[in-house]
């Protein structure tokens, strides 16, 4: 078997006598998406932050093209490759679309000790990167709070590209945005793949995760309910699983029958 | 993954909903614009209300007074921009100065360490560093809020700033920095003057003259560049020589006005400059930009109605309330009738005037800008009544005043102005306005703005810092430029660098604007905030050694309490007090203006109990003018 790209063996994480992840394995490989869907309080922050260098896992290991790593740090992780877009921190809104395209790492030119922003060439591929993912920013001199939800994530995913990240990790990219922006999101995660990067995609919408995932990772309570690829598994049976499976249907059974009494 | 279907999204959205911004609007949107322009408009309304202002001695005591709390405020500003405060800034310019006293001063019984300045100057500096080093230390370790800590450390820094002064040298005022070793070195560099009247330069007015007109020349070409369409066929050489022909006509009538030396000659001089430079900007124009085709219908609104009606009232309020009211100053005694409470009844009827005036141009601009939006032609139209009602004003001003100032100065300034609108309005009947971007012709224009500016502050400094022999012999007031307004200047451009260019500004805007966002793309917000505070602190200490070398001996409560002029001055400057927004120039020309309002009120002559209402007022008026540009900025911004 060969190894994948970035792969999860039995991470646990637990918070003092907290269990808040339990034994969860998945992999993902370049140009592939995987999709993490569970409902609030699954364990998909938690699953993040690890992957993200903030957490470190208690139990288990992470493997990158079969060598064990461990991320220490949010900049660790960075180096590694693992770039980590996040639905509310991504931008500085009242900064350029180019400065917050090269923030944390301008390029810069210099005269000895004397070191500035190059800003042609940072608005230059700013722009040019953009373009590649589909939006055409006119000015990238406009603040980034003047852009839309879903071109807002589109330029933090970008950068990530740009930045030689290997995998991308996006933390509910859609929740927060209309039927339209979440298309347009939807897009540049295809158009991610298509350039070759590893995507983890958290959400939990199974709609939204269905047509782009090659594999997906549910999470409940903490645990892992299994993780599949696209061909084991169909969005209906995608929805029962992530929502607790017979939980719900007891709970369907609950609503439906407090109708009747009320009735 | 062929089977997705997306929902389209068009590409290059956002193109369309953003519209095209006019010339001054991409000029003048900047955070500090607010405060230049309050600034101009102070400057004005003292400079009518009274003697001191629009000297050389004047200038040179309004820009002495402002540059430490300058220096103190765009350092602040920088720190506001990264979302924190410092508290203990006032108080640590004067701690650093008693520092170096008490550092250098002989020793003696309980204290004085008696160390050449060559030592106590770099050791106050670490001191001071450390200081900061500490408060972003501590605010970033403990994530209290920096306004308690700094709080803490402003109190820390008064009791030893007393502390050590009783103890050391029994006395809450420590000195004298003139007896301390290496003093000759240093005070070249803090303190050094250049007294003007020792300096004399024939031909002074001359390159005044050429530079500035130069550049006003540059920024109108600058100006019409950004605003009218390149002619599609390319240049047409046939504008050329009339081009050349208006300019070669103005500048004889320059050489006319100043060689006659009489009413007739200045007219015709006058004339010739006018004719001159309407017919160069129409050769230009013809040269370069697009012939207009059809031409709008006129088409009043009652909007437009409304502001143009209100305009014109204003400006004949001004005009009726100024002649009505005869100032008869001074009168024969040479004592100035107080009007009301706290105005003389030359000061009430300026201020007047200027208010009223002020207004009724506001209006008319907001007016032609209104009927800009329904057609070009109605535009033009309002321009021209703009251009008569300033040409009145003038002549009012001119036939009305007593003083030369007005007669000669506000004369030629407001006929240039009515000029220039007059050729604004000239070039937008034949030739079209640019109604997209044009990059070309906006580097060229911002090019030449820069270049324009440059200019001037040449000119302006040849005027400020030499006189004429003739002067000399009228015996004009002395005046004297230090280091510290050198220090200042050089301060503010390099902070306005660091801030614009380098990754450090750059990070400065990201951790105050969202601190976790730029943390997590790889911006060490900690610190990049501890830096900020060690850059006031250091700003800090630059005051002190500016304080100990021009007053040689330093109160133990120098500089307290000063911290909320600072933050006043970034504020009015179009900082955001919550972070993230501003620039280091706005923090320089707050100060400017918290600077002008003291002094102004002083050599008005009003009572100067009521500043601070005064202050109050500005700083209310320009934090509502930030919000409304900050609004329109946030759509576009550089």
């Amino acid at each position: 078997m060969t190894a994948h790209l970035l792969e999860l063996d039995n991470i646990s994480k637990y918070y003092g006598n907290i269990i808040a992840l339990r034994d969860v394995s998945t992999y993902v490989n370049a140009g592939e998406v995987t999709c993490v869907l569970g409902d609030n309080g699954a364990g998909k922050s938690t699953f993040i932050k690890i992957l993200a260098g903030v957490h470190q896992q208690t139990e288990g290991s992470i493997r990158m093209n079969g060598e064990e790593v461990r991320f220490d740090s949010p900049r660790g992780a960075l180096a590694k490759g693992i770039a980590t877009v996040y639905q509310d921190l991504a931008m500085v809104p009242l900064m350029s679309v180019w400065r917050n395209f090269f923030l944390g790492s301008e390029p810069t030119k210099n005269i000895g000790p004397f070191k500035w922003i190059d800003k042609s060439e940072a608005k230059r591929v700013a722009k040019s990167e953009m373009k590649k993912m589909g939006i055409d920013i006119r000015d990238t001199e406009q603040p980034v709070g003047t852009l839309s939800g879903g071109e807002r994530q589109s330029v933090a995913i970008a950068r990530a590209g740009y930045f030689g990240a290997k995998v991308l990790i996006l933390d509910e990219p859609t929740s927060a945005l209309g039927v339209k922006q979440s298309g347009v999101v939807l897009k540049r995660i295809v158009e991610a793949r298509k350039q070759g990067l590893a995507v983890i995609f958290i959400t939990h919408n199974p709609r939204h995760a269905y047509p782009v995932g090659n594999r997906f990772l549910i999470l409940n309570r903490g645990q892992s309910m299994g993780s599949f690829a696209k061909e084991e598994i169909s969005i209906d049976e995608l929805t029962r699983l992530m929502a607790g499976g017979a939980e719900l249907e007891a709970l369907e059974h609950e609503l439906q029958s407090a109708d009747t009494d009320r009735r | 993954m062929s089977d997705i279907t997306m929902p389209t999204a068009t590409p290059g959205v956002g193109d369309e909903r953003v519209a095209y911004r006019g010339v001054f609007q991409r000029l003048f949107i900047r955070p500090e614009i607010g405060a230049m322009i309050g600034g101009i408009g102070i400057w004005v309304f003292f400079w009518a209300v009274s003697l001191a202002f629009g000297t050389t001695a004047g200038a040179s005591l309004l820009i002495d007074n402002a540059s430490t709390v300058g220096i103190m405020a765009v350092a602040v500003s920088m720190l506001m921009i990264g979302g924190e405060f410092d508290l203990s800034a006032g108080a640590n310019t004067g701690a650093m100065g008693i520092l170096t006293v008490l550092l250098s001063k002989e020793a003696a019984e309980f204290g004085g360490a008696g160390l050449t300045l060559h030592i106590a100057i770099p050791i106050s500096l670490m001191v001071a560093l450390g200081i900061g080093f500490l408060n972003g230390w501590l605010v970033e370790k403990t994530k209290l809020p920096s306004f308690t800590i700094t709080l803490a450390t402003y109190y820390v820094l008064i009791g030893a700033k007393l502390g050590f002064s009783k103890r050391i040298v029994d006395q809450i005022q420590v000195g004298d920095i003139r007896d301390a070793k290496g003093h000759g070195f240093w005070v070249d560099i803090f303190a050094k003057e250049w007294i003007r009247n020792e300096h004399t330069f024939g031909s002074r007015d001359k390159v005044y003259l050429a530079a500035m007109l130069l550049a006003i020349a540059m920024i109108v070409v600058a100006i019409v560049e950004m605003h009218f369409n390149r002619c599609q066929t390319g240049p047409k050489a046939a504008g050329i020589p009339v081009f050349v022909a208006g300019v070669i006509g103005a500048v004889i009538g320059i050489v006319v006005l100043h060689t006659t030396d009489n009413m007739s000659g200045n007219w015709i001089g006058g004339a010739i400059i006018a004719i001159g430079t309407l017919v160069g900007l129409y050769g230009f124009g013809v040269w370069r930009f697009q012939p207009i085709g059809e031409r709008d219908t006129v088409r009043f609104t009652p909007e437009i109605v409304r502001y143009v009606g209100l305009g014109v009232l204003g400006v004949l309020v001004a005009i009726l309330v100024a002649w009505r009211m005869n100032a008869n100053y001074p009168d024969a005694d040479g004592v100035e009738e107080e009007f009301f409470f706290p105005f003389t009844k030359q000061g009430f009827r300026a201020a007047s005037f200027l208010l009223a005036g002020g207004f009724g141009f506001t209006m008319l601009l907001v007016g032609g800008a209104k009927a800009r939006r329904v057609s070009a032609t109605t535009r033009s139209i309002i321009s021209l009544i703009t251009g008569a009602a300033i040409v009145a004003v003038a002549f009012f001003v001119r036939g009305e005043s007593s003083s030369v100032k007005f007669r000669s100065e506000g004369f030629s300034v407001l006929l240039g102005l009515g000029l220039f609108v007059a050729a604004w309005t000239l070039l937008g009947v034949f030739f079209q306005e640019r109604s997209a971007v044009d990059a070309q012709a906006d580097r060229l224009g911002r090019r030449l703005v820069i270049g324009g500016m440059a200019l001037g502050t040449i000119g302006l400094l040849t005027k400020l810092l030499f006189v004429k022999a003739s002067e000399l012999e009228a015996g004009i007031d002395p005046a004297k430029f230090s280091m510290r307004t050198v220090w200042f200047i050089a301060f503010t451009a390099v902070m306005v660098w660091v801030l614009g260019n380098t990754r450090f500004g750059s990070w400065t805007f990201a951790v105050g604007g969202n601190k976790e966002a730029s943390r997590q793309v790889g911006v060490p917000a900690a610190r990049t905030k501890t830096q900020l505070f060690m850059l006031v602190s250091g700003a800090a200490w630059l005051v002190g050694m500016l304080l100990a070398f021009r007053l040689n001996t330093i109160q133990s409560n120098t500089g307290n309490g000063e911290e909320f002029d600072y933050i006043i001055a970034a504020v009015v400057g179009g900082t955001l007090l919550t972070g993230g927004y501003g620039t280091a120039l706005g923090g320089a020309l707050g100060a400017a203006i918290v600077g002008m309002a003291t002094l102004g009120f002083t050599s008005a002559r009003w009572n100067s109990d009521w500043r601070f209402l005064f202050l109050g007022v500005i700083l209310l008026l320009a934090m509502l003018a930030n919000r409304s540009i900050r609004t329109k900025a946030e759509g576009l911004r550089r």
